[in-house]
């Protein structure tokens, strides 16, 4: 290794993409836009859910547990049908996600003792809204149970209506949130998306890097000059590394600032953790740059590498723990998981190097690991 | 004749871009990947609460206490081991080590029993907030019940054996997709999104490629026009993408998931070509602004974003605030995504999505003329 023929493959490097001021302005505009549309965009609080009513029995009952759900932040009351047939096309045409059918005889068969169903119909489309609307809309249920319930208490044992309750719902739930008490999305959602925006961008910064030379013909200067393998992936790497911390730090700022992310952790062990993944992140664009032969299909391959496994494989929506052997083991493959943690234990949790040491060590891995199979495969006697 | 040459003309075109497509083999093995393999990956994931990791810390130890920490089980729990201690507790939330912690009190039991109410503490790890929300669903819906329950069997013996107890019972019946299983709505979504990332990315990696080689020379001194140029790129693309899209269909989610297709699947397949041609539009819209690939690769990263985030695969319109859900009608894979939703899970037909299909084709032919007209100007 001579340092510098490595300063010089990455200053060559450096100003390639300095002179592309639309490139160079993309790389930082890029990740930035991404975790703003994001952080504003995604929004995963379920509320407001579109709901519609047929209600057959239109007695002071029925309405009165029909406005429960009216008067609930998490429904929005788009009127009532008069029959269940003409619901279909509502959900069909997604203008509501849940709708409520009363029986006749509501009022009736309640005041007689009898127990009634009562019929909901839940859109199934989005299976994390549909789960959470099924919680909200048993949860409505069960209060108007405690109710009925202690209302039939008070009546027969001749006690006060709230002694009665708790008699009815005698244990009381406390649920306390830890590291984000009130359930605040944007903060996990504007973390989380550090980790996202890392894994995607550098690659894509990356992965045209070689190929570019191999397909304009560029890389025989390379190949005939004194330069060796090892120093021209190091020289190669150096710039985009560079542009990458800078986007982490502007990451973190929005994050931090713009988002109002509490930042709980260790600062330097957080920047530190940053530099190994983005050096783990670049060197997978490298590896596609020098695996493919064309630039289109070091595009599609770098899609492929990078977006798939950080949303499904991250832990960003599904908990690794939850997730079936194969997902299991498809999420320690990737680095993504492990930053991920890192992102989340920093940010929100406040966890520091005692209990996120070993995800560094796993990324530094990750990264060297990239840096011998890249080492490898680059060859200065191509075979074709 | 004259007809029949500009045929032609499309015809050896469109010939060349499939060859040259052909010949690109990481290419090939990357959207065969993206088609099949991916699309069933996707399927294997569940963004539900499952077997979610939790503890429990019992200061009772009784009959009442076990009992309701059993009402924790699979498929939504999975219970890790007791804890004795709120610090033992936090530490293993720190670690990701559970998710969540039951704290049931002392007395509990004897509380209940004494007809005093008694607090139960659920604890969640609310850094993802996903899992921290379907956390406290599952986990007050458990509790209710068992307070319900547990506020029956006390009193019961004070009724009469046999008296009817009035209650509520609530039929929750989930359509199109019964058991929210996640397997046939995120295999959906993901070809859509697959779809939108090749329509947009091959035909404007065409149109660059030849601008960043050179070999646009070539084809500005044959006798053909821009539209003959730019037609055959898009054409070829679509076809690409109908051909995934089919094998995507066929093979996994009808062939693997046998996820039952409701409407009709030529309605579906004009669906995607109707949105390719769309998106080639705005890609080659992108591709006008760029002199190299690696511009593309980017700017195509800042158009997919809103594009796919505003269209309701993750968000649903109606819990978006009001300026983004008048802005999601400007993105094509809104219509696109409610319609594949409409055609595949509930089988709606042309009469209900008319309005869609309406929306998506003016869009579409809008941002197709757009893209060609800055294409055409290209050459100028």
């Amino acid at each position: 290794m001579n340092i510098k023929r490595i300063i010089a493959i990455s200053h060559k490097e450096w100003r390639e993409i300095v002179r592309d001021r639309f490139f160079l302005a993309l790389a930082f505009v890029v990740p930035s836009t991404m975790l703003l549309v994001f952080g504003y965009g995604l929004i995963l609080d379920v509320e407001n859910i579109p709901f519609c009513v047929v209600d057959y029995d239109k007695t002071p009952t029925s309405r009165d547990y029909i406005y429960r759900f009216i008067g609930s932040r998490y429904f929005n009351f788009r009127g009532t049908v008069e029959h269940e047939e003409l619901l279909r096309p509502l959900f069909e045409a997604s203008k509501i996600r849940f709708a409520l059918i009363i029986p006749e005889h509501f009022e009736r068969d309640l005041r007689a003792g009898r127990s009634v169903t009562v019929q909901s119909l839940i859109d199934g489309v989005f299976p994390f809204r549909a789960a959470t609307s099924k919680g909200y809309v048993l949860a409505m249920n069960r209060d108007f149970n405690g109710e009925i319930l202690a209302d039939y208490f008070s009546k027969k044992f001749g006690i006060p209506l709230d002694r009665a309750f708790e008699l009815a719902q005698p244990v009381r739930i406390q649920l306390r949130y830890l590291y984000n008490q009130e359930l605040r999305s944007t903060w996990s959602i504007a973390s989380a998306m550090i980790m996202f925006v890392l894994m995607v961008s550098p690659p894509f910064l990356t992965a045209m890097g070689v190929v570019r030379e191999k397909e304009s013909g560029s890389i025989y200067n390379i190949y005939c000059s004194t330069v060796t393998r090892g120093e021209f992936i190091v020289g190669k790497l150096v710039p985009y590394v560079f542009i990458s911390v800078l986007n982490s730090l502007i990451l973190w700022a929005w994050t931090k600032f713009l988002f109002g992310a509490p930042f709980k952790g260790d600062p330097v062990f957080f920047f530190f953790a940053s530099v190994v993944y983005v050096i783990c992140t670049t060197g997978i664009g490298l590896l596609v740059s020098l695996m493919v032969r064309t630039q289109v299909a070091a595009m599609m391959v770098t899609i492929v590498l990078t977006v798939v496994p950080s949303v499904l494989y991250s832990g960003l929506f599904i908990p690794i723990s939850s997730m079936e052997p194969i997902g299991q083991f498809q999420s320690h493959l990737f680095p993504a998981m492990y930053f991920t943690d890192i992102v989340l234990g920093s940010f929100l949790k406040g966890v520091g190097i005692k209990h996120l040491w070993d995800r560094v060590v796993a990324l530094a891995l990750y990264a060297g690991l990239l840096w011998v199979i890249s080492f490898m495969l680059f060859s200065k006697r191509p075979r074709s | 004749m004259g007809f029949t040459l500009w045929w032609i003309r499309l015809w050896s075109l469109t010939v060349k871009e499939l060859l040259q497509f052909s010949r690109d083999g990481f290419l090939i093995i990357a959207i065969t990947y993206m088609f099949t393999l991916d699309i069933w990956l996707s399927g294997n994931i569940h963004i539900e609460l499952h077997r979610a990791s939790m503890i429990f810390k019992d200061a009772d130890q009784s009959e009442f206490s076990r009992e309701l920490i059993s009402r924790f089980r699979s498929p939504y729990f999975r219970m890790e081991g007791e804890v004795f201690s709120e610090n033992e507790a936090v530490s293993l939330l720190d670690r990701g080590e559970a998710i969540l912690l039951i704290d049931i009190p002392e007395h509990f039991q004897q509380d209940l029993l004494s007809r005093r109410s008694v607090d139960v503490q659920l604890m969640i790890d609310g850094s993802n907030t996903i899992i921290g929300t379907l956390t406290s669903t599952y986990g007050s819906q458990i509790i209710g019940e068992y307070s319900l329950d547990i506020g029956l069997d006390l009193l019961r013996f004070h009724l009469d054996r046999l008296e009817a107890i009035p209650r509520v019972e609530l039929r929750p019946r989930v359509w199109y997709n019964p058991n929210q299983e996640d397997e046939r709505f995120l295999p959906i979504s993901e070809l859509l999104t697959v779809i939108t990332i090749c329509g947009l990315m091959l035909p404007a990696a065409a149109a660059v490629r030849e601008k960043e080689r050179g070999t646009i020379e070539q084809l500005l001194v044959s006798p053909l026009t821009p539209a003959q140029i730019m037609i055959p790129k898009v054409f070829s693309m679509t076809l690409v993408v109908l051909i995934g899209t089919m094998v995507s269909v066929f093979g996994v989610i009808k062939g693997i998931f046998v996820i039952p297709i409701k409407g009709s699947l030529i309605f579906f397949f004009s669906t995607v070509v109707l949105y390719t041609i769309a998106v080639s539009g705005m890609g080659l819209f992108i591709s006008t602004f760029t002199k190299n690939l690696a511009q593309v690769a980017m700017l195509v990263l800042v158009v997919a974003m809103p594009v796919v985030l505003l269209s309701g695969a993750w968000t649903p319109p109606e819990a978006m605030p009001l300026w983004l859900r008048r802005a999601i009608h400007l993105s094509p894979l809104y219509y696109f995504i409610e319609m594949s939703y409409g055609i595949l899970l509930r089988g709606a037909g042309f009469e209900v999505l008319w309005l869609h299909f309406l929306g998506l084709f003016l869009l579409g032919s809008g941002a197709f003329i757009f893209g060609a007209y800055r294409f055409r100007r290209q050459f100028g």
